[in-house]
């Protein structure tokens, strides 16, 4: 689920950089180092507008001065239960995985519904029921999240298609 | 899920209360029963004596399942005194977390690295094995992972292939990062485009040093797409290579555009698990039953017996493998701008200057040129100057962080200095020099057109060595002349249809009376006991290359370096492989010597004496029958016979030959009327007379000797022999024998008195002329056998008719003296005896010397009964 979440994030600047445009810098910086990342339980997508920025601190010895910068972000944290769309990306016997967005979810078999088999001969393998619905690395897919869990900036998740509306995408 | 009290409990523990029955459903760490045990209170007040003191007491404590589920079977009771670990209860769990992926089940979401109180086992123990080519998060359990495992090898069967786990770098391409080869590829002056113009090339960013894109210049093994193709159909194929994944990615991206070939069956070194070995458990973690390897490398797969060991492909010269700096050393690595293919050398001859270049020219033996001008000899994919105890070392230590953050930046440095090096241009640079000087001087034009002699030997062994085809070979550094991927195609087909007739052998005949008795019940059963009985491949390959080299017994000779054990030289290993047998000396059941070409070692020596019987050979023979998997005659590979092989040039002043008759005038006509009629008298043994054609035959061969490669100096210097030896036919290989044997015959005629007058003076004669005669002899055996067999000798050579008739005429003039020779050699039992032996040493080049034993026990009695005929007759 996204959310709008406000933020903390602490930056430290060169010395070459302090001069009128710092709080551009600033500003890139911050964009730089938390878009796209993982903090745990979110992802962040887009950092919206730093709405303060705290004054600097010189750190002793090195000359660098520290900002601690409060910000408002857009941010996605998945939920189990959730459900989303993904593209597939590989495909095993055993299941497949599911890229959605940063997160790598894995679809194992008991997940995906009976009608749904495994053809290890297709090239490349594919999950296929022989008629329409045919999953095979790249094919858009929803997937219900149905476990998650986060390690240190990366999460993982176990998703199921294996309920009504869940699976291969129509194009 | 079975329950067991932990060892950890106050035994003996008395059930005092059962609080579930069978079918109750269960929640984690919910209690099953309560019992009471006793135990010591410390420190109990005593009133009575106002002390503190111990005391037993009776404890109630429940104990509680570890895992939710419904309860399936309770093994206690009320009152049950449980003394030691027993089992208490079995409970049904909803989900055996038996497909695990980055920590949590994948069939019911939960996490598996949470621990309770009373866990005993963690559920991440459940699901250990990696079975997926790219990631390393999925893991599954045993079972899981034989239910896939027999799933798949069904679907094999059923599509009638195998795998094959192909390598990449070395294997079907090589890699460099040498901006060289852009720039040959523009310039189409180069005398290097040619080779380099369809080399690929492609960037990755967060590669290599500095994070600047770093370009990989890739070039396809020649026919690599053919090769791809054709092997498709009968194997599923997967990468397994020592690169990083984004390498891996586009270099699949190259080789198979659409993916059909490889799909997602990439296995990268960040998935590995390992840095410095590969394992087929990583891929088939239940059985390699159906699995082949092909790599350039054996000491990375432990000789796994699934491999098939290809030789390297060493296109980009000095190269070698830039994604090994992980692996334990390849010492040829270094070696390798030393011998591997003549180009090379060329090069570091040219280094040492033409000095050393022109002696190398006007000397086959009698400079011994230093090691770095070894011209021709050693493709590069020997690994022998490593000791096992080091490999061991250098595989299994040294993987902690630090020293695997030290080969990474290794790494990173091997790719920053190839590109800023530029090893290429160099090496191209130092040629076109050594061009430029060559012009100066005549000799070393010599020595190269030598070396391009035998480049061309190396080109039709197909050892996988760049070798010069053209007259521009001094030019162009690069040579795109590899056809490794031809003949190691071919191995994979055969195998696969040696592996699919085996498994029709074993399945075809159960299948045919279960057939019979088949009920729909029994439909289930039958697809588990085939894939039970499915051959193994490490087998049938193992049959398959016995078969190659088997009755071949190899000595080494100034190849394994010094120090080295011998039989654990990769070499040798290779060798054993293919049936071989390895000793370390010559003995009487060596048949062939690999020696290094450069040297006359005194191995070389000892087997020139046994010459015929002993083939002198470089390296190449071996390689070559490895990559074709087929015993490759050994002409083109002989070596130490220049003296003979330059043949006529010699024209043996002085020698034996040029006074004799017919034979050494015409030396290349016997030779190749010889080795027909050696043909023939192999496949039609029955029409050989009596005791002769065991020594008709060895004499063609010496004949085929004595025209090709025997220098008369070396008659002279050899011809005094052991005795022992000398007695038997089939070891008689020299003129000097030959005289050696006269001799013999002569003193024994003399022993049996004058037995009969021809022969006295027959053998007299033989002795006189030293030598030549017995050749002559032989030669009028040959016409005797031929005739016997009824096959027209001119026919072969319709040239040489005049002569052969002529020789013919002499023969049969000596028909006489020719069967006394014989029963000679019937009355000596030692000559008989030892007849057969001699002969199975000497036809090496045969491909079953057993079978040409039995043959030769055929040929004794048909030799006996056609012998008595002809005594009959001469009555």
């Amino acid at each position: 689920m996204f959310f709008l979440h406000e933020l903390e994030e602490t930056i430290p600047l060169h010395p070459s950089y302090f001069d009128k445009d710092m709080s551009v810098y600033i500003s890139n910086e911050l964009h730089r180092l938390v878009e796209g990342k993982n903090h745990g339980h979110f992802f962040t997508i887009c950092v919206m507008d730093s709405f303060e920025v705290s004054e600097a601190r010189v750190l002793p010895g090195t000359g660098m001065a520290e900002f601690t910068v409060h910000y408002r972000a857009i941010v996605w944290r998945p939920f189990r239960g959730e459900v989303c769309d993904g593209v597939v990306n590989n495909v095993l016997p055993s299941g497949f995985f599911v890229q959605v967005g940063p997160l790598l979810c894995f679809v194992s078999r008991s997940a995906i519904p009976s009608e749904i088999k495994f053809d290890g001969n297709a090239t490349p393998p594919q999950f296929t029921d022989n008629a329409d619905q045919v999953i095979e690395s790249g094919t858009h897919i929803r997937i219900k999240l149905t476990g998650i869990r986060s390690e240190v900036q990366d999460m993982f998740a176990i998703a199921t298609i294996k309920e009504d509306y869940l699976g291969p995408l129509m194009q | 899920m079975r329950l067991n009290t932990p060892p950890g409990l106050k035994y003996p523990l008395t059930v005092t209360k059962v609080l579930v029955k069978e079918g109750d459903e269960i929640p984690q760490n919910g209690p099953l029963f309560t019992y009471r045990y006793r135990a010591i209170l410390r420190e109990q007040y005593n009133r009575d004596t106002g002390v503190y003191e111990d005391k037993e007491a009776d404890f109630y404590t429940d104990f509680e399942s570890e895992v939710e589920g419904s309860v399936k079977r309770v093994h206690i009771s009320k009152d049950q005194v449980i003394k030691a670990v027993t089992a208490v209860a079995e409970i049904e769990e909803p989900c055996k977390h038996e497909v695990q992926f980055a920590g949590m089940c994948a069939n019911c979401g939960k996490d598996m690295n949470e621990v309770t109180y009373s866990t005993t086992r963690n559920n991440t123990e459940r699901a250990k094995i990696n079975t997926v080519h790219g990631n390393t998060k999925l893991l599954v359990s045993q079972d899981q992972a034989n239910h896939e495992d027999n799933e798949a090898k069904r679907r094999l069967i059923k599509s009638r292939k195998l795998s094959l786990v192909v390598d990449l770098d070395q294997t079907i391409i090589h890699a460099t990062v040498d901006p060289t080869v852009a720039e040959w590829q523009e310039d189409e002056e180069n005398p290097n485009h040619a080779a380099v113009k369809d080399v690929r090339k492609f960037q990755l960013v967060d590669d290599g040093p500095g994070g600047r894109g770093t370009w990989y210049y890739i070039k396809l093994r020649p026919g690599l797409k053919e090769f791809l193709q054709l092997i498709a159909q009968d194997y599923e194929l997967h990468i397994y290579t020592m690169a990083t994944r984004a390498y891996a990615e586009e270099i699949a991206k190259l080789i198979d555009p659409d993916r059909k070939l490889f799909a997602n069956r990439i296995l990268s070194r960040d998935e590995n698990g390992s840095m410095s070995s590969k394992t087929l458990k990583r891929l088939f973690p239940v059985d390699t039953k159906m699995v082949v390897i092909i790599d350039d490398r054996g000491d990375v797969w432990s000789w796994s017996p699934n491999l098939v060991k290809v030789s390297a492909y060493d296109f980009f010269v000095g190269i070698g493998d830039i994604n090994s700096s992980f692996l334990p050393k390849r010492p040829e690595l270094e070696a390798r701008p030393a011998k591997p293919s003549k180009v090379e050398a060329e090069k570091t001859a040219d280094t040492d200057g033409p000095i050393a270049s022109s002696s190398e020219a006007k000397s086959d033996e009698t400079v011994k040129p230093s090691r770095s001008t070894t011209p021709t000899s050693t493709p590069p994919t020997t690994n022998g100057d490593v000791t096992a105890v080091d490999r061991m070392m250098s595989m299994a230590g040294n993987q902690d962080e630090g020293s695997m953050k030290e080969k990474s930046e290794e790494q990173d440095e091997t790719i920053a200095a190839q590109q800023k090096d530029r090893p290429l241009q160099q090496m191209q640079k130092k040629l076109e020099d050594a061009e430029k000087e060559a012009q100066a001087s005549p000799a070393v034009e010599a020595a190269s057109e030598l070396l391009a002699g035998n480049g061309e030997h190396e080109g039709e062994a197909g050892d996988g060595s760049i070798t010069p085809p053209s007259p521009k070979y001094r030019h162009n550094l690069l040579q795109d002349d590899d056809n490794e991927l031809q003949h190691l195609g071919e191995s994979l087909h055969s195998i696969h249809d040696h592996y699919f007739a085996e498994y029709d052998k074993v399945n075809v005949a159960p299948q045919g009376d279960r057939i019979a008795k088949l009920r729909p019940g029994h439909g289930k059963k039958r697809p588990i006991d085939e894939v039970e009985t499915i051959p193994d491949a490490a087998v049938v390959m193992a049959d398959l290359k016995a078969s190659v080299l088997a009755g071949v017994h190899l000595v080494f000779s100034g190849v394994v370096p010094l120090g080295v054990d011998i039989h654990s030289h990769d070499l040798s290993v290779w060798a054993r492989s293919f049936g071989a047998t390895i000793s370390e000396n010559i003995g009487k059941k060596t048949t062939h010597l690999i020696a290094s070409p450069d040297r006359r070692t005194a191995k070389v020596r000892q087997a020139m004496k046994k010459r015929g019987r002993v083939e002198v050979v470089n390296q190449n023979w071996l390689y070559a029958c490895f990559s074709q998997w087929k015993r490759v005659g050994v002409e083109p590979y002989r070596i130490h016979s220049e003296t003979a092989a330059n043949g006529k040039g010699h024209a043996l002043p002085g020698g034996f030959e040029s006074r004799d008759f017919p034979l050494s005038s015409s030396d290349e006509e016997s030779t190749n009327t010889m080795t027909e009629d050696e043909g023939d008298g192999a496949k039609t043994p029955t029409g050989l007379p009596t005791g002769q054609p065991v020594i008709g035959k060895s004499q063609l061969e010496i004949n085929t000797e004595i025209a090709s490669d025997t220098g008369d100096e070396e008659w002279a210097m050899f011809s005094p022999t052991v005795k022992r030896e000398d007695s038997s036919a089939g070891e008689q290989q020299d003129g000097g024998d030959w005289a050696l044997i006269a001799d013999e015959l002569e003193a024994w005629d003399s022993e049996e008195g004058g037995d009969s007058d021809s022969e006295s003076v027959r053998t007299e004669m033989a002795g006189l002329s030293n030598g030549t005669a017995t050749p002559e002899k032989g030669e009028k055996k040959r016409e005797h056998d031929v005739a016997f067999a009824g096959e027209v000798v001119e026919g072969g050579g319709e040239g040489e008719g005049s002569k052969l008739q002529k020789r013919k005429r002499e023969a049969l003039t000596r028909t006489t003296s020719l069967t006394n020779v014989v029963r000679l050699a019937a009355v000596e039992p030692k000559l008989v005896v030892e007849e057969p032996n001699g002969e199975s040493k000497v036809a090496v080049p045969e491909p079953a010397p057993e079978d040409e034993d039995e043959d030769d026990d055929l040929e004794a009695a048909l030799a006996a009964e056609l012998q008595a005929d002809a005594d009959a007759e001469e009555a």
